[in-house]
């Protein structure tokens, strides 16, 4: 290439020196003022343009053997530069072959071992994101730095792994899988709920879960820190933890019951997401509310009436077992009726019952419609509490298309959070009410059909 | 005994895949039906002692055509329809409650399959197969139980009201 470049350098210098030449030649002519004048300047210029010509005739032939010089020099070394070059590449080509000769040598002595090695660098890899997301390592840090290291170096290199590096891969397997069975105790910093950091006693249950002060822990991969847990699971799992934090491993292997997360902490993880029922509760929004308030006042109503009918009621039953009647029940103050009218007629002495009966009954049978409606209210508002949300979820669908579940999730939860909250507002409703129905009405029964007939056998029994 | 063990172990099995709510609901079956057990009791067996002391009553008394009598045998009626009905009521409501009941369990299942939805994405159907056996069963066995009380209610109703005819009629006014 280069000696290349070198010819065509001498080809263009010799092109340049022809044309200035000419340029000479042209300079020589001159303006001619007559005929005559012209016409001796040519015969004149004739004369010098012959001499001019010869001249540079001898010129270019004392030059020419010069120019054969310059361009056999130039030649000479392109051919140089061409065998050069022709060399090197068969130079090139014979060191590859000799690298390819190599290497399936290299390949060929390296036999199994070449699969053994690929399988190890797979083995790093994998155990690494198993170490990163395992407990154990809350015990043991810091032993996917040498995994990570050992990958890499298997991967971009041709380094070969050495023994050591080898065993120690199988170390670091065989005490995860020895750990993994055992139940240790360690002091490790632990992130608190409210992020303070503390020094505690971790209980680490094989490579499943990790427990201290009575709660689950987590441990966070990317930090490599441990904290506990924000939600912790429902009393009956805690107790366990509580149970395992408090098992005293001084006296010897103790067994106790204990919930574990078999997925290594996920589904733990899982629970923090998960709203707890305030926060449902939340999630059924002003309806939601207007249900529970309801569902209060039916409540309250409920109970106020249960007393009092309670009250009521027995007094009824003590007055059935009395013969006085007293004035502080409504059979006893039907009774009194006969009392105050002892000798009227019968007909005019069941006109007065009936009187006292009618004015006794409103008092027994009050509020109990109130919370008869409120039986029926509650799932209707209910209903209209999963209709808005729905129009909330269609709304969400209208504005951002049905890709992402999550934007609708608001709407359905309030949809269906007011159902659930309607029916737990009606059911005990449409329970407390028919207890309460039952007990007035049979109070109402005993004044209407009985009190009659109680004065009868009353007036038998004096008679 | 193993029989029995394993007939307890399939049914814990069966209420842990419908969850609380269907606790719930067999509670309240139970409790329906031993009402109904009771009722049954009753009629079969109290009610014709009761029936036979206040007829021999009746027919044991002189005076069968005053406005005391009349009155007497007003209230004498009243109480048994009172101790007939007892209870009914409250089957009643039972029977109307099972639906409910399972209708809280169908939203509370599908409250779970949602959170299930918004924590791995709809793909998964396998994860949400527990929240619609939640769904699900609650409202068969609250239909199941409500079915199963509909008819002993209507029957005794009927009986109810027959049975007060029937006491009317043997308590003979005379005139």
């Amino acid at each position: 290439m280069k000696s290349l470049n070198r010819v065509k350098q001498h080809v263009s210098t010799f092109l340049a020196a022809v044309t200035l030449t000419s340029a000479a030649f042209a300079a020589n002519a001159q303006e001619a003022t007559s005929l005559d004048q012209l016409l001796e300047q040519l015969a004149q210029g004739k004369v010098a343009q012959t001499q001019q010509n010869k001249q540079r005739e001898a010129d270019f032939m004392a030059r020419k053997s010069e120019q054969d010089q310059l361009l056999a020099n130039a030649t000479n070394e392109r051919d140089n530069q061409i065998k050069l070059s022709t060399e090197l590449e068969a130079n090139f080509q014979n060191n590859e072959i000799e690298l390819a000769n190599r290497q399936d040598a290299l390949n060929k002595r390296l036999g199994e071992l070449k699969e053994l090695f690929g399988v190890l660098q797979q083995v790093a890899g994998d155990t690494k994101s198993k170490f990163q997301n395992s407990v154990i390592s809350a015990q043991i840090p810091g032993r996917e730095a040498f995994l990570d290291e050992f990958a890499q170096s298997m991967g971009s290199s041709s380094k070969l792994a050495s023994i050591e590096e080898i065993e120690k891969i199988w170390f670091e397997l065989q005490r995860e899988m020895t750990e993994s069975a055992k139940v240790v105790r360690f002091d490790r910093e632990v992130v608190l709920a409210d992020g303070s950091k503390q020094t505690a006693t971790v209980t680490r249950i094989g490579n499943f879960n990790l427990v201290a002060n009575n709660k689950y822990l987590e441990f966070i991969s990317e930090t490599g820190s441990v904290a506990e847990l924000i939600r912790q699971p429902s009393g009956r799992y805690l107790g366990t933890a509580a149970d395992m934090t408090a098992a005293n491993p001084s006296q010897g292997t103790q067994q106790v019951a204990f919930a574990l997360d078999p997925t290594g902490g996920s589904i733990l993880s899982l629970l923090v997401q998960a709203p707890d029922t305030q926060e449902r509760v939340d999630q059924g929004g002003p309806v939601g509310y207007v249900i529970l308030a309801i569902g209060a006042i039916g409540l309250l109503i409920a109970l106020e009436r249960f007393i009092a009918l309670f009250l009521v009621g027995n007094k009824v039953n003590r007055q059935l077992k009395t013969a006085t009647p007293s004035n502080d029940n409504p059979l006893g103050r039907v009774l009194m009726a006969k009392e105050e009218y002892k000798d009227v007629d019968v007909e005019t002495l069941e006109l007065k019952l009936s009187e006292r009966i009618l004015k006794e009954v409103p008092q027994l049978t009050s509020r109990l419609t109130m919370i008869k409606i409120i039986s029926v209210v509650a799932p209707l508002i209910g209903l209209l509490g999963t209709v808005t949300g729905m129009i909330n979820t269609f709304q969400a669908i209208t504005l951002f298309g049905t890709g992402d579940p999550k934007l609708m999730a608001g709407g359905i939860s309030q949809a269906l959070v007011t159902t659930v909250l309607g029916l737990v507002v009606a059911i005990p409703m449409v329970f407390i009410s028919t207890i309460l129905t039952t007990r007035s009405r049979g109070i109402i029964n005993i004044l209407q059909q009985q009190s009659a007939g109680i004065v009868a056998e009353r007036a038998e029994k004096g008679a | 005994m193993i029989i029995f063990i394993e007939m307890m172990n399939s049914i814990s099995a069966f209420l842990d895949t419908g969850g609380q709510v269907l606790t719930v609901i067999a509670g309240v079956i139970c409790l329906m039906w031993l009402l109904i057990f009771e009722r049954l009791f009753f009629f079969l067996k109290t009610y014709n002692g009761i029936k036979k002391s206040v007829i021999a009553n009746w027919q044991a008394r002189a005076d069968k055509s005053s406005w005391n009598a009349e009155q007497i045998r007003v209230a004498q009626v009243s109480r048994l329809t009172e101790m007939l009905n007892q209870n009914v009521a409250l089957i009643q409501s039972l029977v109307v409650l099972c639906p409910l009941l399972g209708l809280l369990g169908t939203v509370t299942g599908m409250i779970q399959v949602f959170d299930v939805m918004a924590i791995s994405g709809s793909g998964n159907a396998r994860s949400m197969a527990s929240g619609v056996s939640r769904a699900t069963i609650p409202t068969m066995a609250g239909m199941v139980g409500s079915l199963s009380g509909v008819f002993v209610v209507t029957w005794l109703q009927r009986k109810t009201k027959r049975r007060t005819e029937q006491l009317e009629d043997s308590l003979v006014l005379q005139h």
